[in-house]
């Protein structure tokens, strides 16, 4: 029985990280290009929702009506201004500039929000289910859903809508999909926005589950990028299945190991399949 | 400007210090097949890329429809109806051939009547209504190059470039593309450009043709009228 | 056509013997400022910084500029420079010289385990992977009784030294940096990593050894960073891990070869001399100066992508310290 809780506590962990990690992924995968700033969106995002639900006296989960849009238009915007003209310059300036927005958004949120943690409470306390002898914590079921919910949403956007097919189709080739009337700065644009929009969904999560600060970007972009390097880029059942890989082996490590024993794991993927597990 | 579909006028592009199109003229008129014939590096693609967006003018423009449309990207010109196949039936190799052919409607003048026009290639193309769901990556050579043309033929274009698109394939099957080609002129009247290194079969099939030499267009007239040892002597430039 | 005849008919500045009797004299003169201590202290001050930072940014050059292995983690080898010099002149009691040199000594040996693990990686994949051995570092520094934990360690060194050795110090590791690197371009060597940021595959096809060339960059990186790094923490007189294996030092380098200009030796240069002086500026708002300095960098990037010097080379055709090994024969 032991087991079977481990297991539970595993995948409905792994898909916070799976979260995390799907907004890299689709980055890497579509627009070719390591968003080092991922881990500050995503605290951004936790921000966001904790300054809004009290404000506007709403549930926590609700603020993402104005975080996921938000958060999308600033993706958009970024790529479209900043970043786009960036990689006309090539990969290392690219590179370069979403660092630099890492350390302009860390600080920024340093001055502004203090370096204190913070956390997302919740209105009313959470409880566990009893299923048998297994328990299953309320909070970890929302979280569940909500990561559910997102991947599901994100695979019908790209599976069923001309946008989304065209936003696979660029990741496949970019020529080509010029030649099929696909405007390729406007579509990298749309999937900063998406990949930002999914930021700001784990940063509620994550603020949600845990506390964060403002200099927690950097653990968020270094579980993301394991989940990344794991499951290949730009796939979504692949972020899954390496999210929840991922989180078992935290929830075996134990607190204390958690952090240590995803740095590890990423460098022995990365040494042993140095494009990744799925990679090319 | 002139009735021509597709008129480039005194054009010219490079690579660096590389001069590729030398002070290109062309004409293509509507319902046309024009046959763009050279050898390797004479600047054939060069030129269709230039012309198709892909790559930019030094100098030059291109008129399509009337249109100046020489400093316009790639994804404008489709709109435009103007579209390219491009050499080695490039596909989008994870995504299924179904979605392969609707990425070609993505246009938004071709998207109302995708499900007709999808129709329509699928009955040009049989063997591509047996594999809808596969990957367009598990394909082989020819079977690519036939998505490659359906997704062009789903935008609808007034005027279709083919980039060396018997390269590499069975002679079977090249045959059975360019009668596929054939019909799409005769059904859709739409304009053609192919681009080939086979002299004898693209004087067959088009109405016009026009040789490169290093850049140059250094002959061109209608296909019928020219005796084969002509065309093969400005072909190797000799 | 004209322009670009005179483009390649580059003037290489540091080819006549003329400008290199000026470079050497500067050098003296540098020399002879510090020996003369005619300079105020806090002149001193701000020249050590230059010096060290010129260091430190020429070696990150040479790596992400000239190489194309834009690391993102040479913070370690600062950090361990740190510890080393502490554990040595703090705990040892041992000569501030002895503690660089353990320093040095110890980063060139993690330089060359881990080029071991990480040169299987490119590109991005590389530049990650650097920055996760980094912070692999500060958190094992964290835990580690021996080291002080996160409090650190103090640096004291006995005597401690005055303010113009040490800047003549620091003189010594900046000139050193820059004729390692002017001399490993010139050399086949730096045709070879040169090849290696435009095509990987191409130059191990046409027979560069890219382990060997990337082995050498790193260690000769890593050893001329600690070198710099211990002087800069013995100046600080403490390091603990938030402050030696800080990702601002990355930030810092980043900004004084952008904006200098990357691919250049003369950029480093300019690139420091500013950054001090901007550090000065900075200083007055808190919190604001990485931010401002990532703004700055961001722009370059955008508007002057080849960075002072190289833009200045570009328009004014010339060529200082030129790392290129053959210079491009005149067009006919």
């Amino acid at each position: 029985m032991y087991v079977a809780q481990v297991i539970i506590n595993g995948i409905m962990l792994g898909n916070v990280y799976a979260l995390l990690g799907v907004g890299m992924s689709m980055i890497l995968g579509i627009v070719k290009l390591t968003n080092l700033a991922h881990g500050e969106f995503i605290v951004l995002g936790a921000y966001l929702s904790t300054v809004l639900a009290p404000l506007l006296g709403i549930h926590p989960i609700l603020t993402l009506l104005i975080t996921v849009p938000l958060m999308f238009l600033l993706g958009y915007l970024l790529q479209y201004l900043l970043i786009g003209r960036a990689m006309k310059k090539g990969n290392e300036p690219a590179l370069l500039v979403t660092f630099g927005l890492s350390v302009i958004l860390q600080d920024g949120m340093l001055m502004f929000f203090l370096a204190d943690s913070q956390h997302i409470s919740l209105p009313n306390g959470m409880g566990t289910i009893q299923l048998g002898s297994l328990e299953i914590s309320t909070l970890h079921l929302m979280l569940f859903a909500i990561s559910l919910v997102t991947m599901a949403a994100l695979t019908v956007f790209l599976k069923y809508t001309y946008t989304g097919k065209a936003i696979r189709a660029t990741a496949d080739d970019a020529d080509v999909a010029a030649l099929s009337g696909v405007n390729i700065g406007r579509i990298y644009a749309i999937a900063m926005g998406v990949a930002l929009a999914s930021a700001a969904v784990a940063g509620l999560c994550v603020g949600m589950k845990w506390t964060y600060d403002p200099s927690a970007g950097s653990s968020y972009l270094l579980i993301a990028f394991v989940v990344v390097v794991i499951g290949g880029m730009g796939s979504i059942p692949g972020t899954l299945v390496a999210g929840i890989l991922f989180g078992l082996a935290q929830v075996i490590g134990g607190a204390s190991y958690g952090l240590p024993i995803s740095y590890v794991l990423l460098l022995i993927v990365l040494i042993v399949r140095p494009k990744g597990l799925f990679g090319k | 400007m002139s009735d021509a579909l597709l008129r480039v006028e005194n054009l010219h592009a490079g690579y660096g210090d590389f001069v590729a199109v030398d002070a290109v003229n062309l004409a293509v008129e509507k319902g046309e097949i024009v046959a763009l014939i050279g050898i390797n590096g004479a600047g054939k693609t060069t030129l269709m890329h230039t012309v198709a967006g892909l790559h930019k003018p030094t100098a030059g423009n291109v008129f399509f429809k009337g249109e100046d449309i020489t400093a316009l990207p790639a994804d404008k010109i489709v709109q435009k109806g103007l579209s390219l196949v491009p050499q080695g039936g490039r596909c989008f190799q994870r995504m299924s051939v179904q979605d392969n052919l609707l990425m070609g409607s993505y246009v938004r003048s071709a998207r109302k009547n995708a499900k007709q026009t999808l129709e329509r290639v699928y009955e040009l193309f049989p063997d591509l209504a047996q594999m809808k769901q596969r990957p367009a990556g598990n394909l082989s050579g020819g079977q690519r190059q036939m998505v490659a043309i359906g997704r062009a033929l789903m935008a609808a274009p007034a005027c279709m470039i083919f980039d060396e698109i018997s390269l590499g394939l069975a002679p079977a099957v090249i045959n059975d593309i360019y009668r596929k080609i054939a019909r799409i002129n005769e059904e859709e009247h739409t304009s053609i450009i192919l681009i080939e290194q086979d002299i004898r079969r693209a004087q067959k099939v088009s109405d016009t043709f026009c040789i490169m030499l290093k850049g140059k267009i250094v002959l061109s007239g209608k296909s019928s009228e020219i005796d084969s040892e002509t065309l093969k002597k400005a072909y190797f430039g000799i | 056509m004209e322009k670009r005849r005179l483009n390649n008919g580059k003037i290489k500045v540091l080819d006549s013997l003329p400008m290199l009797i000026v470079c050497i004299a500067v050098i003296l003169a540098l020399y002879l400022v510090c020996f003369t201590q005619i300079a105020s202290t806090n002149a001193m001050r701000y020249m050590i910084q230059i010096f060290l930072y010129i260091a430190m940014a020429e070696m990150w050059n040479l790596l992400s500029g000239f190489t194309g292995m834009t690391s993102l983690g040479q913070q370690l080898y600062i950090g361990l420079a740190g510890y080393s010099v502490a554990v040595a002149t703090t705990m040892l009691h041992l000569s501030l010289g002895l503690g660089m040199a353990m320093g040095i000594g110890v980063s060139i040996l993690v330089s060359l385990v881990l080029s071991l693990l990480l040169f299987r990686m490119e590109g991005m994949y590389y530049s990650i992977a650097t920055w996760v051995v980094a912070e692999i570092f500060e958190k094992l520094f964290l835990n580690w009784k021996f080291v002080g934990q996160g409090s650190g360690m103090t640096i004291r060194v006995e005597p401690y030294p005055r303010i113009h050795s040490i800047c003549i110090i620091s003189l010594t590791i900046c000139v050193c940096a820059i004729v390692v690197v002017y001399l490993l371009l010139r050399t086949k060597v730096g045709l070879g990593l040169n090849a290696m940021r435009d095509d990987v595959g191409a130059a191990s096809a046409v027979g560069v050894n890219v382990f060997r060339h990337k082995l050498l960059v790193c260690v000769i990186a890593a050893a001329f960073t600690a070198a710099a790094a211990s002087i800069f923490l013995v100046n600080k007189g403490i390091v603990y891990p938030e402050s030696g294996f800080s990702i601002s030092w990355t930030v810092s380098l980043i900004f004084i070869v952008v904006v200098g200009g990357s691919g250049t030796i003369g950029g480093p240069i300019v690139g420091s001399v500013i950054y001090v002086f901007l550090q000065e500026i900075l200083a007055r708002f808190p919190g604001w100066s990485n931010i401002i300095l990532g703004v700055i960098t961001i722009l370059t990037i955008l508007f002057l992508p080849k960075g002072i010097v190289g833009t200045l080379q570009q328009k004014l055709h010339f060529d200082i310290f030129s790392a290129k090994r053959f210079s491009y024969s005149k067009r006919k």
